[in-house]
């Protein structure tokens, strides 16, 4: 069973169609690429999907739940909507740390609050801080940051702030992992750095979706890449297909003008 | 002479320290339920309060002083008269009961009000500056909005906001002395009464002093506070 389905999403900004119908569906543990031009609706598909817009219609089905449904806004109550929410990790373009905790306290931050409401939280409260501040010590291991658990993100590079973003959204332990232009904004010379973190999160076997512009890294650590345009899904495959063999004459020219730009 | 001008003035400045430490202690709170309402999505509400800062911004304070300490007395008069005049009424006898209030006590009123509204001003400028990032992300970490507000949001507030409060809080120290328009006797009240007691003039320029080194102390306190939050950047 698919453990994301995404079916029929429409959505409108005042009279601007930016969604008209999207449908795919995720195998767990699959690495899934997004890429098209700007404008094409990559990031708000990503956006509808974490529940920061709300589509106009369709309906999103996280392992076998269904979590979103625009024709029946069926109430869930708010702390069953923030659990389904940090079943999504979201990794933002502009990182979006929270400037005044460190590197280490801003991956805590989320663990910590939602500790708060299990039922054995006072009995056990020490040894649960403990062990989120474990997880977190080890996430920022992982991803090269050992020295940086007491910087605060005004002391950190680019890279490493978007390097403790992803820790961050890690720390929820999410099903799926959403990156929005993870290496926008980002000096070329730092990119690598963050993707190679991405790449050793999926490696771990994380499902995943990323929305980007970096073409060789969504071709080599993809299973699959949706290429969108005008709000619409032009063209779906494997890296081989898309890259190598597209059939859409869009899809075609996308990839033509890409690999331009590399040459120049 | 000169120690005995200093006392009666510091006696008259503790009444200004009075009504400045008053008015920052119930303004601020009120400040911050003002700033609410004018940012509230609720129309009414919205309307409603950007009006009411609109006229207390819109009017000079020494006219609102003026206004709260005669007002009711002037409408309590006013309603007498009306009785006497034969009319009659539930309200007409309430209002009959309305006469001038406390001389402190108004200036607070008056006070407390204006300052909120500028305060209030400052509080919004200070939440609608955070990033829609911050709230996104506080979001998409399954936190509540009131976690979100305070566990990320109001810090950051908080920091931008120092400097505007600390010119808003520096100018009330001097508005203080707006209270002597209603016989409050404060520091430059203190001052006059030399001039008619004693023909002395140097009273009333020595009270700079006292203000002087107010304003100094607060302008280090707002200085410490600027270097206190100064480990990060937003």
């Amino acid at each position: 069973m698919s453990i994301l389905q995404v079916n029929g999403i429409y959505k409108k900004f005042g009279k601007t169609d930016v969604l008209r119908g999207i449908d795919f569906s995720m195998e767990e543990g699959e690495v899934l690429s997004i890429i098209g031009s700007s404008g094409s609706g990559k990031t708000t598909l990503l956006r509808s999907i974490s529940f920061l817009e709300t589509a106009d219609r369709g309906t999103i089905t996280l392992d076998g739940e269904v979590v979103f449904d625009a024709q029946n806004t069926l109430k869930k109550s708010k702390s069953e909507q923030r659990k389904i929410q940090s079943k999504f990790g979201f990794v933002f373009q502009s990182f979006n740390l929270f400037p005044q905790y460190t590197a280490l306290e801003n991956v805590m931050l989320a663990p910590r609050l939602a500790a708060k409401e299990l039922n054995d939280y006072h009995k056990h409260k020490k040894e649960i801080l403990h062990e989120i501040e474990q997880e977190a010590k080890a996430l920022l291991d992982r991803a090269g940051l050992s020295d940086k658990y007491n910087n605060y993100p005004c002391e950190l590079s680019g890279g490493q702030q978007q390097r403790v973003a992803i820790c961050r959204a890690l720390a929820l332990k999410p099903k799926i992992m959403l990156f929005d232009e993870p290496t926008s904004a980002l000096d070329p010379e730092i990119t690598n750095e963050v993707l190679k973190v991405i790449k050793s999160v999926a490696d771990l076997g994380m499902t995943m979706i990323i929305v980007t512009h970096e073409m060789n890294f969504a071709r080599n650590i993809s299973d699959r890449i949706i290429f969108m345009e005008n709000g619409v899904i032009a063209e779906e495959g494997s890296p081989e297909q898309i890259f190598c063999h597209p059939q859409n004459p869009r899809t075609k020219e996308f990839i033509t003008s890409f690999s331009q730009n590399v040459e120049e | 002479m000169f120690v005995e001008v200093s006392l009666k003035l510091l006696e008259g400045f503790g009444v200004t320290l009075k009504i400045f430490l008053l008015t920052l202690a119930f303004s601020l709170p009120l400040g911050l339920i003002i700033s609410f309402g004018s940012m509230t999505r609720f129309a009414p509400v919205k309307w409603l309060t950007k009006g009411f800062v609109w006229i207390i911004r819109g009017t000079p304070l020494m006219l609102q002083l003026i206004v709260i300490f005669y007002g009711p007395g002037l409408v309590g008069t006013w309603a007498e008269a009306q009785i006497n005049a034969g009319a009659s009424g539930a309200l007409i006898e309430w209002l009959a009961t309305w006469h001038v209030m406390d001389r402190f006590f108004s200036v607070m009123v008056a006070f407390v009000i204006n300052y909120s509204c500028y305060f209030s001003e400052i509080f919004r400028g200070g939440i609608e500056s955070i990033s829609r990032g911050q709230y996104e992300a506080g979001q998409v970490l399954g936190m509540t909005k009131t976690q979100v507000f305070f566990k990320v949001v109001l810090l950051q507030v908080i920091k931008r906001i120092v400097p505007p409060m600390s010119n808003e809080i520096i100018t009330l120290v001097k508005d203080t002395s707006l209270a002597r328009i209603v016989m409050v006797y404060e520091v430059i009240y203190a001052a006059q009464k030399f001039i008619k007691s004693d023909g002395l003039l140097w009273p009333l320029f020595y009270t700079a002093v006292y203000y002087l080194i107010f304003c100094g102390a607060l302008t280090l306190l707002f200085g410490w506070i600027e270097r206190k939050m100064s480990y990060f950047k937003s």
